[in-house]
């Protein structure tokens, strides 16, 4: 599903150039559920914003489903990512002023389903997440741990093929974290590829193959059994 | 206040802008409300009018016959001073071989006392106490006599049968701008032309009459008074419009003397001495200023408040280290009142600078020395403070009455606030549309005008003053046989009344009244000369014209088509008009045409070749094509007629054009206030929309994330501010019809007003604000989301 090669990212600034992702390769197959970790700096967050078609990279070549995405244009990018794509973030970035179903509602409304539909879908996927019953409330009003269900079910109410993961339990208290990490699981056993970038250990383990970065390279690769 | 360099420089550039063009507005309507205030007898003194009721109309007019001021003065012992004010009419004057054109007014021997017009030259106890007596004016006199000293010298003055000497006994300062009365020279009302044929005369009315009462004398009083006054003098007038079928008023009279205090005259519509500017008109001045004022400070409240928002973590910090309420109080107002204080500044600053402009542009006489009047200085200062205590105050005392768990956290959502932002751009952008809409009525009305057929050729007639010095029926002949060589001249005639308002400013109505098979028929009457009807392209109806051909034509009259009507006659063509004098013949009947503004509706007309009536105008039909060449011309001839004409020539589109002067310059006043008060709620907008970008930056990363584009993160942003503008538009609309539809009614001739007006009014208002939010919206909107998430 994507293969990347020889991918480089450099940030500069008026006195020093950054790199970022230094020649970097890597491949992930559909239905793999690849862990992503390294110390702070490392590059996680710069390969998951290009994963994610968030960024563009400098250098390198990046195949998304066959398709080479390296110097796609901005809108290109978006309307490849809204189709595919589902984002989860360590701090949920929900929206404070819509509720949990606007929240949820707001991909399907950019990729242009029609209304009758995201209901539907909206109820079917809160439903999964278990938080049918908040529906209404603001984002303030719900725990940590129901913030990140609602952060998933917005990721996932557009069925994407991949989901980019950024520390999703960083803010959870391991209870929650663990709800979290069995969420994800479930989901890949349903066929969604998901990559996750994570500090912890203990959350790695529930992935097939962690790749380990450093100085935006892979310095390392664990199939997980 | 550095800190923020955005925000400080929009607060101030609107704030300055505001203030120097409400400085300017506000001059200009004082001036306007300052008219006559500097006599210091202006709570006592009146002007007198008539008022004349007639079947299906009210005459009122101040021209007063000359028996009525003796009368008064021995009937009304109590009446402290009255004096007489009439126009000299030609006034020529030669001083040693020297001839000037001046403005020369009759008065009685009270008129100093009464006005507060200083000598500052000679007698000044008792200036005009001879019948010879004449007191000039400062410049006039500078002009005459350069540097010797006037007084005790003689001059001569051109009467109608030849020269008078008049012996100078004083000089006056020249009448300040805001007076209504105005005088190159004074002399006695002995000198009057007519006096003494007229002195008896109580039909024939010629110039005002000005009255001192007692001091705390009641106008109600004294006019209740002169109801016994009236009955006694006007006793046959009365009798005759009774029967004449007039309906009295609410007291029962249908004739009735009446007063306008001295400082209304400048805004009434009876005076002959009154510019009729309407007394609104110096109000909606005020109210624009107002407007802008508002806009400004608008901006800042909001701004203020918005930052307000953003800073709650430092009000939070400052109040947890122990800033009291009235400690954050005093650090917003001050910051406001030197926000204010900078801008009131430029401002000033900046109205000095473009006060010349601002004077040619709108035919303002505006000048600063008004500024240095108390009420003046008052009214800017509280303006200020009141404006700085509001724009500082308010948000101010909004963030200190918040608990302090609340804001030191920053948890004070500019939500709270958006109430009153809201409610507060609505007012702003009603203003504007307001503005906008007048603009756009005020415009279609003005080339409506201008546009519109009058019934007779404005395009290719040019109309010439001929002025006091030289014999007017000469110089007519001597125009016609000078042009009747040029193939490019079609016709020359004259007449008394002007068509439109020429270079010399001068408009003037007679109006007569007759009896005619037992009623009385009034008609405005005009003295012309053969050719008129060719001259202006009129069309005559029926009859004929007036033509050298049939010999005693000086006794046949043409009517307008209303006219006609008026007599009441199938056809009235032969009829004998029995007006004073001689009775005069119908020649022929012209199409109606609009001989007055379109203020106006057409009046019955009555045109006749008479020659011992003066003609003021010589009219000269051209051919169309090469009018440049042509009005040079014509400007060459009258140079070589009369080489001592003052005033040049005019085409009559050019004098119905300037008709309407007034319009122009209340068209273009709000268009001014218009785009003054777009730009500045334009920056406010501006700088709301930083503030809310900011504020929303997190929430745009997040929306992009998810696959939003740039068309939806620029219409989430906007839609809030285009649904206020629809509000405001719906506000203004019919505030600006009700108000537009009244300004409409003084016009006999006028447009509807069209609902498109309001539609593009609010489809320019809409693209205005969606490109001031476009700016910074689509510059958030193609920022990277991650970036925007980075911020947080």
């Amino acid at each position: 599903m994507i293969k990347i090669t020889n991918l480089e990212k450099f940030y500069r600034t008026e006195e020093v150039e950054t790199i970022a992702l230094n020649k970097l390769s890597m491949h992930v197959d559909t239905g793999e559920f690849v862990a992503i970790m390294g110390p702070s700096g490392c590059g996680k967050s710069t390969l998951l914003n290009i994963l994610g078609m968030l960024d563009d990279p400098d250098e390198g070549s990046y195949v998304f489903n066959d398709i080479e995405v390296a110097h796609f244009t901005e809108r290109k990018r978006a309307d490849l990512r809204k189709h595919n794509i589902g984002f989860v973030f360590q701090s949920f970035n929900l929206i404070d002023e819509l509720t949990v179903f606007e929240n949820v509602e707001l991909p399907l409304i950019y990729t242009g389903v029609p209304s009758a539909e995201r209901v539907k879908r909206v109820e079917e996927v809160l439903d999964k997440m278990q938080i049918m019953h908040r529906r209404n409330h603001y984002p303030q009003q719900l725990s940590g741990g129901q913030q990140q269900r609602v952060a998933i079910a917005r990721a996932v109410v557009n069925k994407p093929k991949l989901i980019l993961a950024d520390e999703p339990t960083g803010n959870l208290d391991s209870s929650n974290g663990n709800d979290v990490m069995e969420l994800l699981t479930d989901l890949n056993e349903q066929g969604t590829t998901i990559i996750m970038v994570t500090h912890s250990e203990h959350d790695a383990r529930y992935s097939h193959r962690i790749i380990r970065l450093l100085d935006g390279q892979t310095v390392m690769e664990n199939i997980m059994i | 206040m550095w800190k923020h360099k955005t925000f400080t420089f929009i607060n101030i550039t609107g704030m300055a802008v505001a203030f120097g063009a409400a400085l300017l507005l506000t001059l200009t309507a004082f001036f306007e409300l300052s008219f006559d205030t500097f006599h210091q007898n202006k709570n006592d003194v009146y002007q007198l009018y008539i008022e004349q009721h007639h079947a299906n109309s009210v005459d009122e007019g101040s021209a007063m016959p000359i028996p009525i001021t003796p009368a008064l003065k021995a009937e009304f012992p109590d009446v402290v001073r009255i004096t007489r004010y009439g126009d000299f009419g030609g006034s020529a004057l030669r001083y040693g071989d020297k001839v000037f054109n001046y403005n020369i007014r009759c008065v009685d021997a009270d008129f100093f006392k009464m006005f507060t017009f200083p000598i500052v030259n000679g007698n000044n106890t008792n200036p005009l106490a001879d019948k010879n007596d004449i007191v000039i004016s400062a410049t006039i006199a500078k002009n005459i006599f350069g540097n010797q000293n006037p007084v005790g010298k003689l001059i001569e003055v051109k009467v109608y049968n030849g020269w008078k000497s008049m012996n100078v006994t004083a000089v006056a300062a020249d009448a300040p701008r805001n007076s209504s009365l105005d005088f190159d020279l004074l002399c006695r009302f002995e000198q009057f032309p007519g006096y003494d044929q007229n002195i008896n005369d109580w039909d024939n009315q010629s110039h005002n009459v000005f009255l001192q009462l007692p001091a705390g004398e009641k106008q109600a009083v004294f006019e209740q008074k002169l109801k016994i006054f009236v009955k006694k003098h006007y006793d046959a007038n009365i009798k005759q419009l009774i029967h004449d079928g007039a309906k009295p008023d609410n007291s029962g009279q249908v004739l009735s003397l009446h007063l306008i205090p001295l400082t209304d005259i400048h805004f009434s519509a009876i005076s002959s001495q009154s510019k009729a500017i309407s007394k609104f008109y110096p109000y909606l001045v005020l109210l624009i200023s107002l407007f802008i004022m508002f806009i400004a400070c608008t901006n800042f409240i909001n701004l203020s408040l918005g930052r307000a928002f953003t800073r709650a973590k430092e009000i939070g910090v400052r109040k947890v280290i122990g800033a009291t309420k009235t400690q954050l109080i005093v650090q917003f107002c001050s910051e406001s009142f030197v926000i204010c204080g900078i801008s009131l500044i430029l401002g000033v600053i900046a109205a000095c600078i473009f006060l010349p402009q601002y004077k040619l542009a709108f035919n303002q006489q505006v000048s600063l020395n008004i500024l240095s009047s108390p009420a003046i200085i008052s009214y800017i200062l509280g303006g200020f403070v009141l404006i700085s205590l509001l724009a500082g105050g308010y948000p101010a005392w909004l963030m200190s009455v918040r608990k302090t768990a609340q804001t030191v956290k920053g948890k004070v959502g500019a939500g709270q606030s958006s109430g009153l932002r809201n409610s507060l751009m609505v007012v702003q952008f009603a203003l504007s549309s307001l503005l906008i809409i007048c603009t756009a009525i005020t415009w279609q009305q003005l080339n409506y005008m201008r546009t519109k057929p009058l019934g007779y050729n404005k395009s290719e007639v040019v109309s010439i003053p001929i002025g006091s010095n030289i014999d007017p029926e000469k110089a007519l002949t001597q125009m016609r046989s000078k042009l009747s060589s040029y193939p490019q001249v079609v016709s020359v005639t004259g007449t008394d009344m002007n068509l439109g308002k020429g270079l010399d400013n001068n408009s003037s109505t007679s109006i007569m009244a007759f009896s005619y098979k037992g009623r009385t028929v009034s008609t405005n009457w005009l003295r012309i000369d053969y050719d008129y009807v060719k001259t202006l392209g009129l069309q005559v109806v029926s009859g004929r014209d007036l033509s050298h051909s049939f010999g005693a034509d000086s006794t046949m009259v043409l009517i307008n088509q209303k006219m006609a009507e008026e007599l009441g006659e199938k056809n009235p063509i032969g009829d004998l008009l029995p007006t004073d004098g001689a009775k005069l013949q119908v020649a022929g009947i012209v199409k109606d045409f609009n001989f007055k503004s379109l203020h106006h509706e057409i009046a019955p007309l009555t045109m006749v070749i008479r020659t011992g009536w003066p003609i003021n105008y010589i009219l000269v039909r051209v051919k169309s094509g090469n009018l440049v060449s042509s009005m040079a011309l014509i400007n060459k001839m009258w140079k070589d007629t009369n080489p001592h004409a003052e005033i040049g020539a005019s085409f009559l589109d050019e004098n119905t054009e300037r008709q309407y002067n007034k319009e122009t310059d209340l068209s273009k006043i709000f268009v001014t206030g218009a785009i003054i008060s777009i730009v500045i709620s334009c920056m406010g907008l501006f700088a709301i929309v930083i503030l809310i970008i900011t504020q929303r930056t997190k929430e745009i990363g997040i929306r992009k994330v998810l696959g939003a584009s740039v068309n939806n993160i620029l219409f989430l942003i906007s839609k809030d501010f285009l649904k206020l503008v629809l509000i405001s538009i719906c506000i203004a609309s019919p505030i600006a019809w009700y108000a537009m539809n009244n300004w409409l009614q003084g016009f006999a001739y006028r447009i509807q007003i069209q609902w498109w007006v309001f539609v593009i009014t609010g489809a320019i208002a809409l693209t205005i604000v969606f490109i001031t939010i476009s700016f910074q919206s689509i510059k958030a909107a193609v920022l990277n989301p991650v970036k925007s998430l980075r911020s947080e």
